[in-house]
């Protein structure tokens, strides 16, 4: 078998890449002594992809679509695919996110028998109208439950501020209405259009050979020729489509997420080390060591609540932030102000350095889950990169490179999501 | 070690009320040690025990606010210092962690663990102190943040459907006091009254203390020998919550609140006490009736039926409860009742095949392995083996369950009986 082996010496880890001749990659890393073996079959395909050419023609598919298929993928012609990893005592599930689908099991025996199963009905479709409109009544129920979901509605608001036409903002299951209209021609023309090898990878975590891996992937993946896939998402504009929402739902006090957009798009590992950048500014300006945090927490304005993060992806950015306050406004003021000083003055080299070093050593403690190791290793490759490259970032990262990014990206507007209680 | 896989749990030394175990796992880049105090679970401390962990993080002797903290923890490559409370059953658990990257990880030779272990000693020895109390600013904050975490209970509505449930069942029963104590209990804490017992915390509860990783002989000596000197005093007896309850009458609770969904929880009492030879048929049943994909309640609530998104239930083995949960219509609540208690019905009768049997064991089995390649799970699973008198490993406990055949499912099954009824009810006004 040919493929290629990156060792990262620091990090004792081997990264082992194959590629298949469909256009598939396959990436596997070994953790010896660990039991649990994962693996993943994904598709860069998510619930933003929701605009693009079947046979030349440009659709808009029904917001949810991506998500009520991987639901639909479960169910073979001979029965559920669930109940036969349950059978080997495996885990199977599958998720939908903005940007890809995702099927993985995690098994601690058996990992051929599991590992072809995947692989195969990832790759067998089988829709029935009975089994569509079945799944409605099921994933109706999902819908209502992150209806009732403080976080989750805070978080989509958000979304809905920032963005004027990024589909984004869309739930990823869709809305009642939008599932309803969802039958199964239309599920295989997307099925059809983005399951191809090509667009999809293969990622395993367990302490197998790489040859069982790559070779098992060889037998079991069938060839299709595939079309260059047009995905279209629309112009967004770098202002932000509201500076203000709010949402009255049944919690104990006002939630708020805070964040602003970064219009600059990059992909591979300038995009790692963007969003690495990203995060040790966060950390900087308003972690539990910054200045601000602790003002804030002092004055009762914000609790142990508070989280930051930053999200990007080859078509979207931005920075975030949030928790509950009784003051969501005055926080949202103070942080303001805060943003536009460093936006002036920028992070210093004491601060930068230590902040760097504490998350090069979150990003090594990580690497003792294999679950965190498998899904980073899909979501970094579906924009270009390697996860395990972090190890390089954190070499080359400088003051220079992060000031940059601060005064660019702390001079667009925030905006705030604010769900309050029902009083 | 001969068998990397094998994770086992070494008592080191137990004095002063304190056991001292090493977990025996190789393959981690991080080394942690956790101390568990235990109490039992009680209404005039459960508040104060839980707060106690975030006053302490807001500073000690050296490093007297919490930015100082954050600030020593950063650079020391992000390690951990913590606390937080639990609790199991009827024990209340008070906890301090810290964790930190191996050595060799690090690029100027720092020794990480003796750093760490340095600032939880602060923290845990040296707190700010005022008038023979906590510190009163920083005591009124915490205070305002119990209270503020205590009313946002109700956020999450699968977890507070579930505690509710729970609540009602054993209503007038110590398990029903609440984690964090309730909000007239935080109200009326003083940094005086509460420093009082953090003291008797300090030197009167049974402790387990739990070293992970490739932390080097030496240092696990000095640990354990700067432990020892915290001074103890007579230890208290913490028992065991009492599992029997008969049930006379099946206990109705709807609450209404403005949600979209219903959530429909069902309470039992499986009389099964954890370590009892019934606790591994018990863990088999709950698998079988809706702690997997092939469990009943999955199958028939949600696949066949299409009422919900999950339908599952757990186990609160310290308590022997059992909770049957689902996220349904308001209309739909009948039929969904109806289905769920067929499925309890159908158990007794030992109405499952001898496939779903042997899937559950090997689900249990996938479990108990794959705890062990995460630190914290080890952890978590010898804690519950030591707090019950449970002598149990990984591999005992995979035998034991691996040896439960269906009579002993249907002999569990029908020990089990349905306690409370709750719904948290969607009051039409929902957005």
């Amino acid at each position: 078998m040919d493929y290629k082996t990156i060792t990262y010496e620091r990090l004792e880890e081997a990264l082992h890449v194959y590629d298949h001749p469909s256009g598939l990659k396959v990436l596997h890393v070994r953790k010896p002594g660990y039991n649990k073996m994962t693996a993943y079959f994904a598709t860069d395909y998510g619930s933003i992809d929701n605009v693009f050419k079947v046979n030349g023609k440009e659709v808009r598919v029904p917001d949810g679509i991506a998500h009520f298929l991987e639901h639909k993928l479960f169910e073979q012609e001979d029965g559920n695919m669930l109940d036969k990893f349950s059978r080997l005592g495996s885990n199977p599930n599958a998720f939908t996110s903005f940007t890809q689908t995702a099927y993985y099991f995690s098994a601690t025996e058996n990992f051929e028998e599991n590992f072809k199963m995947l692989l195969d009905y990832v790759q067998k479709p089988w829709l029935t109208d009975e089994n569509v409109e079945k799944e409605k009544g099921i994933i109706g129920q999902e819908i209502r439950m992150y209806q009732d979901n403080a976080d989750w509605r805070v978080f989509f608001n958000l979304m809905e501020c920032l963005y004027v036409n990024h589909p984004i903002k869309l739930e990823i299951a869709g809305t009642l209405e939008s599932i309803a209209r969802i039958n199964k021609e239309l599920l295989y023309d997307c099925y059809n259009t983005f399951y191809t090898p090509a667009n999809m990878v293969v990622v395993v975590v367990a302490d197998v050979e790489p040859e069982t891996v790559f070779s098992i992937t060889d037998n079991m993946i069938q060839l299709k020729t595939s079309q260059k896939i047009e995905k279209k998402y629309p112009e967004e504009p770098k202002e932000v489509n509201a500076p203000y929402r709010e949402q009255k739902l049944r919690v104990s006090m006002p939630l708020f997420n805070m964040g602003i957009k970064d219009s600059v798009r990059v992909r591979g590992y300038d995009l790692l080390k963007r969003r690495t950048a990203m995060n040790i500014i966060l950390s900087a300006v308003m972690g539990r060591s910054s200045e601000l945090f602790n003002r804030l927490y002092e004055e009762g304005l914000i609790n142990d609540s508070f989280r930051h993060e930053a999200s990007l992806d080859t078509s979207y950015g931005f920075l975030s932030w949030g928790g509950q306050s009784a003051d969501p406004k005055k926080v949202s003021e103070i942080i303001g102000q805060e943003l536009a000083r460093r936006a002036e003055t920028g992070l210093d080299e004491e601060t930068f350095s230590r902040i760097k070093k504490s998350h090069e050593g979150i990003f090594i403690r990580s690497l003792n889950s294999s679950d965190i190791m498998a899904r980073e290793l899909m979501d970094s490759h579906f924009t270009g990169a390697r996860f395990l490259d972090l190890g390089k970032v954190f070499e080359e990262m400088d003051l220079d490179f992060v000031n940059t990014i601060v005064r660019d990206v702390f001079h667009q507007t925030a905006a705030l999501s604010v769900v309050n209680p029902i009083s | 070690m001969s068998d990397a896989r094998k994770t086992t749990a070494e008592k080191l030394q137990e004095k002063n009320g304190i056991t001292f175990w090493r977990i025996n796992s190789e393959k981690f880049k991080t080394n942690r040690v956790d101390l568990f105090f235990m109490d039992n679970l009680e209404k005039s401390r459960a508040a104060g025990n839980a707060i106690i962990p975030s006053v302490l993080k807001r500073g000690c002797k050296s490093f007297p606010t919490t930015r100082d903290l954050e600030l020593k923890l950063e650079s020391l490559y992000g390690s951990d210092v913590d606390g937080g409370s639990s609790k199991k059953g009827e024990t209340q658990i008070v906890s301090f962690h810290m964790s930190h990257i191996a050595d060799k990880y690090t690029l100027g030779g720092e020794k990480l663990f003796e750093e760490c272990f340095e600032l939880l000693m602060c923290i845990m020895e040296n707190p700010v102190i005022e008038d023979q109390g906590f510190k009163s600013s920083v005591f009124r904050q915490e205070r305002d943040n119990l209270v503020d975490y205590i009313r946002s209970r109700i956020n999450d509505k699968m977890r507070f459907s579930l505690i509710r449930c729970m609540e009602e069942m054993c209503s007038g029963e110590p398990f029903a006091i609440p984690d964090e104590g309730t909000e007239e209990d935080a109200l009326i804490l003083t940094p005086q009254k509460t420093y009082a017992l953090y003291q008797e915390l300090l030197s009167t509860c049974p402790v387990n203390v739990y070293l992970s990783g490739a932390i080097d002989d030496g240092s696990v000596a000095r640990f354990i020998d700067r432990m020892l000197q915290i001074e103890r005093k007579d230890i208290k007896k913490v028992g065991f919550a009492d599992v029997a309850k008969e049930v006379k009458d099946i206990k109705r609770v709807d609450e209404s609140m403005d949600v979209n969904q219903g959530k429909l929880c069902l309470g039992f009492r499986t009389n099964v006490q954890p370590g009892s030879p019934d606790y591994f048929p018990l863990v088999v049943y709950n698998g079988l009736l809706g702690g997997d994909i092939h469990s009943k309640l999955f199958q028939n609530v949600r696949e066949k039926a299409s009422l919900a998104y999950y339908a599952s239930s757990v186990l609160e083995k310290f308590k022997g409860l059992m909770v049957i949960m689902s996220g349904i219509e308001a209309e739909n609540r009948q039929k969904a009742e109806e289905i769920i208690l067929k499925q309890f019905e159908d158990m007794k009768r030992g109405d499952f095949r001898k496939e779903e049997l042997e899937a559950t064991h090997k689900s249990l089995e996938t479990g108990l392995k794959s705890m062990q390649d995460s630190q914290g799970a080890i952890v978590d699973f010898f804690l519950s083996q030591h707090i019950t008198d449970g002598g149990e490993d990984f591999e005992s406990m995979n035998e034991k369950i691996r040896a439960v055949t269906m009579e002993d499912v249907v002999h569990v099954a029908n020990g089990i009986k349905l306690d409370t009824i709750y719904f948290l009810k969607p009051d039409g006004q929902g957005s």
